[in-house]
Formats: structure tokens, C-alpha cells, sequence
């Protein structure tokens, strides 16, 4: 590092000085947040800036207690890990035939599949609604009604990323197992996949994500006592809308741990987010 | 590989049959009752020709939402795409904290759309809410000021939380294309004696044009999948001033029961082929170009916006 002279000192403290600003408009929303959650409600009227004047837990024990929280947890931990199970198997199968095998419109096929992703998902909620309403396949309201959705728009980029994968494996080890008498199913399930860690990992993250936080199909296919969290989350908000300490004692309980997950995983899920954007 | 002529296909098909229907499907059911005059879920649809794309044509709330729609991209394009640009740069240099200012700008990306909508709505609360706090404390103390209930400004502010979120995604793709430029480029530039806002300015942004292409490519499909935020923020609006074409489909259909599912439908045939007209030809060309791995993912997910 080169020594510090006086010109070079100047531009070195205004970078800082407006990165430090970015900081704390980043970063004061959610530390007041927080703060607001464990603040008294008229604490919170009279005196919304700076530390509580007295702490108190009875804000979050209040949105555990009403329970809406738990189920909502575990109705989004179940729709998630099954949906993101399910994009990525049928994903990382069709990505192989489109990497590795040689068959007659694979490229009209893949085009097909890659149209997926520049849709707006919106476009979907009135087909999709009559689909897995009582007039079609009678889901609607039920938890599952979200897996189909969820696992058909997740393909897309997911077949997109693990394709690159499996494109950019050794082709000698490929032949290697294929002289050994491998069929395609052996390659890909012995071969191709245990070689594949990472954008596998990659497209678990970003799929996992996207469904966590999805809104506008679960707005619009959930039915009452159903809620995944983020749903779960805007009713609360409807229903104690000027009981400011509550809503943020739910929305600490939604973000904080999703935060914790990040902080000790930033530098995946920062990879996983930006996967197909940024080249590995 | 010995296999079966038809073994790729057995690959192929389960994904194509969820995505058969689950996406396809539903595409091509919305251009079907586009042209259905469906004005409750409790009539029967009729057939109704172009009747409702001739309704559309003069339907003030559907062209204030694309209008919404536009401004919050050209907004994306030239505020918040600088201010990622002009982050990566400055920690491209040694940062103090480099890594921590970093997993801190990306961090909201984590969080869902809809616990960002009901933070900020508490940061716009015309009370105590954090951003009239800060003005009550500095300023006037006397300030109120109904954030997202004023039609004219609201859009604004929405945006502002918009750039909250995104900001640092755009910010992660400048620094990692920041960081595939060779070091020798820059060192030649100094050694010729340019200066480092030269360096910046004539070196390090035309390498990376790519890069931006990426990012701008994302705000562009981004801003046709704007729904979470502006829903759930600028309801109090009246209906003219609070909707983007994916809130006024969801309006049609749901809101109150409506169930203009022919009416809505129209919105979503013109929403998928505004998608379809503004990603072709940037995905031609980037195919053209070679680039297609590189950029082919950039609709992902509806979250990038």
C-alpha cells in the first residue's frame, strides 16, 4: 500500500465519508426497527428516535404468543424445502439431457424453457387461479397450490445454471465412464452430479430465497390459516396497523433470522442471488 | 453415451411437464380469456373479440400503471444504477471494512419484498414514523407529512425504498466485473500519468460495458415485475395514482371480488408481450454476441428489478 501523503489523504476520507453514509441508510431502518420492537408503545409515540428509555420483551412474547408465526414458519419451511427439492431434481435432470445428450429440438426445447424467465409471474395469477380453483385441479388454498407455480418458475434460470455446469465438465472423464458402460442415468447420477457441488448449492440458494420471500402467488392462492411468512407477515401489519412496537416485534422476527442465516452464509447467498449474472 | 434414442427425452420431460403446466399453460389460458367479457366469477364468460383491448386503449388507470411503470425504469437506469456504479468503484479501492460494507449494502436483497414494504411504511409514517422523526428532531418540529398518501410524491418514495433494496444487488455485479479487469490496464493508465478519476472514467468503465449491459438488461425485465412493494405501499392511494400493471391485473381479478378475469387477462396479454417485445431483441443480441451464459439468466426469478 502506497504511503499517505496529504492528496492522497483527502479522497481517502471522502470515500469513506460516503460510504459510511450508504451504511447508516442501509443499515438505520433495520436497527431502528429492532430498536422500535423492544421499545413500550407509548415510548414509541413520544420518543421513536435513539435507545428505548425502557427495555421490554413483552412485544415479542405477544407475537409468539398469538402463534400465527409458528405455523407460518413451518408452513414456509415445508412449501420451500419440497418446491426447491423438486425444481432442482427436475432441473438438474432436463439440464443434463441439455448439456450432455444429443437429441432432436433441444435447442427449441431450452429456448422454450428459457422464455420462462423473462416473464412477469403476475401474468400467471388469473390462469393459474381458475387452474387450481375448484374448476381445475381443486388445490386452491391449500399449501401445495403454491408448489406447482414455485417449482415451474423456478426451472428456467435453475436449468440455465446447472446446464453451464454440466457443459463445463471434463469431457475425458465423461468418455472414461461412458467406455466403462455408464447409460446416461449412471453418468448422471455417479458422474455428472457429485461433480456439480456448487452450482447445485448455488441453485438451491436461489431458489430457496426467492420462494422464502415470494408474495403475489401466495397473496392470491392461499386460503385462510394457510399463511407462509411473508403473507403471514402484511396480514399482522393489517391487523395491528398503529401498534407500531408490535409490527416491529413481527418483523424481527421475520428478518433477524434470515439475517443471521446471511451473515454466516453472505458469501453463497451473495453468489447464489447473482448467479447467472455474473459469470464464475 | 449408450443410450436409447429416446433416454434424452425422458430427461427432458418431467421438467417440461410441470413447466408445461404450471407456466405454459397459464400463458396461453390468459390470452384465451383476454378475449372473454368475464365481468364476475359468477357469470359466464362470453366471447367478446377485442373488445377489451378496445377498452384498454382508453383506460386511464391502465396507462398511468405502464406510465408508473416506465418511471420507475428510467428511475432505476439513471439513479440507482450510478449510485451502484459509483459504490463498487469507491470500494474497489482499500476500504476500510471492505467485506462487512459489502455483506451490509447487499443485505436487504435478503430480505422478503413484503417485510421491506412494512418497514418502510413504518419509516413513511406521517407520525412517529422514523424518517418524520429524523426531520422533528433536525429541522421543524412541528414537520408532518403524509409520505405515500400524497398521489404526486408517493411513486417517489416507493422508489426510494425501491433503491433501498436493490442497490447493493446492482452494486455486487459492478464490483465483480470491476474485479475481472486486468490490474495491468489500470497500472498502465497511472503510469502514463492520467489521474485516478481519468482512470476511472476512460479505463475502467468502457471495460465495463458488459457489466452495465447486465445490470441495466436486469432493471429492464425488473421493472414490468414491480408488484410487492408497490401494492402493498401505495394502497391508500386513490386507484388511479397506486398502480403498476402487475397490481392493476391482481386489482382486476382479486381485489374486493371483483373478478374482471377477461379484463384483467388483457392486462396480462400486453404485460407478457411487453416482456416479450423489450427481452428479444436485447437476448438476440447478446446471443449474437456470444454472450449468452453470461446474460440469458437475466430475467431471473422477478427479483433483480
Amino acid at each position: 500500500m502506497k504511503k499517505f501523503t496529504c492528496r492522497r489523504l483527502v479522497p481517502f476520507c471522502l470515500r469513506h465519508a460516503v460510504l459510511a453514509g450508504f451504511l447508516l441508510v442501509t443499515a438505520y431502518p433495520l436497527v431502528w426497527m429492532a430498536l422500535t420492537a423492544f421499545r413500550t408503545e407509548g415510548d414509541a409515540q413520544a420518543r421513536p428516535l435513539g435507545l428505548p428509555r425502557q427495555w421490554v420483551m413483552t412485544n415479542l412474547a405477544e407475537v409468539v404468543r398469538s402463534g400465527d408465526f409458528g405455523s407460518a414458519y413451518a408452513n414456509s419451511l415445508m412449501l420451500c424445502t419440497a418446491a426447491v427439492a423438486g425444481a432442482v431434481t427436475l432441473a438438474a435432470l432436463a439440464a443434463f439431457a441439455f448439456a450432455q445428450l444429443r437429441f432432436r429440438g433441444s435447442h427449441a426445447l431450452f429456448l422454450l424453457f428459457l422464455v420462462g424467465m423473462m416473464i412477469p409471474v403476475h401474468v400467471t395469477l388469473i390462469p393459474l387461479n381458475r387452474l387450481l380453483g375448484v374448476e381445475g385441479l381443486g388445490i386452491k388454498g391449500g399449501l401445495t397450490a403454491l408448489a406447482g407455480p414455485y417449482i415451474g418458475f423456478a426451472l428456467p434460470i435453475s436449468i440455465l445454471i446447472l446446464r453451464g455446469a454440466f457443459a463445463a465438465l471434463p469431457p475425458d472423464l465423461l468418455d472414461a465412464s461412458r467406455v466403462d458402460g455408464c447409460s446416461a442415468w449412471g453418468v448422471f447420477r455417479h458422474v455428472a452430479l457429485p461433480l456439480s457441488r456448487p452450482a447445485l448449492a448455488t441453485v438451491v440458494i436461489f431458489n430457496f430465497l426467492t420462494m422464502w420471500n415470494e408474495f403475489a402467488f401466495a397473496l392470491t392462492l392461499l386460503g385462510p390459516g394457510r399463511e407462509t411468512l411473508p403473507l403471514a407477515l402484511t396480514q399482522f401489519k393489517g391487523e395491528h396497523d398503529i401498534q407500531i412496537t408490535l409490527t416491529s416485534a413481527a418483523l424481527v422476527l421475520v428478518v433477524i433470522p434470515l439475517i443471521i442465516v446471511y451473515v454466516f452464509a453472505q458469501k453463497h447467498i451473495i453468489r447464489g442471488l447473482t448467479a447467472g449474472a455474473v459469470k464464475e | 453415451m449408450t443410450s436409447h434414442r429416446l433416454t434424452p427425452y425422458l430427461f427432458v420431460l418431467p421438467a417440461l411437464a410441470v413447466y408445461g403446466l404450471f407456466v405454459a399453460f397459464p400463458i396461453l389460458d390468459s390470452f384465451r380469456m383476454s378475449f372473454l367479457h368475464w365481468e364476475s366469477p359468477l357469470l359466464p364468460p362470453e366471447f367478446c373479440g377485442l373488445d377489451n383491448f378496445q377498452q384498454l386503449a382508453t383506460d386511464p388507470v391502465f396507462w398511468r400503471a405502464l406510465g408508473h411503470n416506465l418511471l420507475l425504469l428510467v428511475g432505476s437506469l439513471l439513479l440507482q444504477l450510478p449510485l451502484a456504479a459509483l459504490l463498487a468503484f469507491l470500494l474497489h479501492y482499500p476500504t476500510w471494512g471492505r467485506t462487512v460494507l459489502r455483506t451490509a449494502f447487499f443485505a436487504p436483497m435478503v430480505m422478503p419484498t413484503a417485510a421491506v414494504a412494512v418497514l418502510w411504511q413504518y419509516v413513511y409514517e406521517p407520525g412517529n414514523g422514523l424518517l418524520t422523526s429524523l426531520l422533528r428532531m433536525t429541522i421543524d418540529q412541528e414537520f408532518s407529512h403524509a409520505w405515500l398518501a400524497d398521489p404526486k410524491t408517493a411513486l417517489l418514495w416507493i422508489f426510494v425504498t425501491i433503491c433501498w433494496q436493490y442497490t447493493g444487488f446492482h452494486m455486487v455485479l459492478v464490483m465483480a466485473g470491476l474485479s475481472a479487469i486486468p490490474t495491468d490496464y489500470f497500472e498502465a493508465a497511472r503510469l502514463d500519468g492520467a489521474s485516478e478519476w481519468q482512470v476511472c472514467w476512460h479505463v475502467a468503465l468502457p471495460a465495463l460495458r458488459p457489466t452495465i449491459a447486465v445490470s441495466a438488461t436486469l432493471s429492464i425485465v425488473g421493472s414490468l415485475k414491480y408488484f410487492d412493494l408497490v401494492y402493498l405501499m401505495a394502497g391508500g392511494l386513490p386507484e388511479s395514482s397506486r398502480e403498476v400493471l402487475a397490481t392493476y391485473i391482481y386489482r382486476l381479478a382479486f381485489d374486493q371480488n371483483q373478478g374482471r378475469y377477461g379484463y384483467g387477462s388483457a392486462v396480462a396479454v400486453l404485460l407478457f408481450l411487453a416482456a416479450l417485445a423489450i427481452v428479444t431483441p436485447l437476448q438476440a443480441r447478446r446471443l449474437r454476441c456470444g454472450g449468452a451464459e453470461r446474460t440469458a439468466a437475466v430475467g431471473s426469478g422477478g427479483r433483480a428489478a
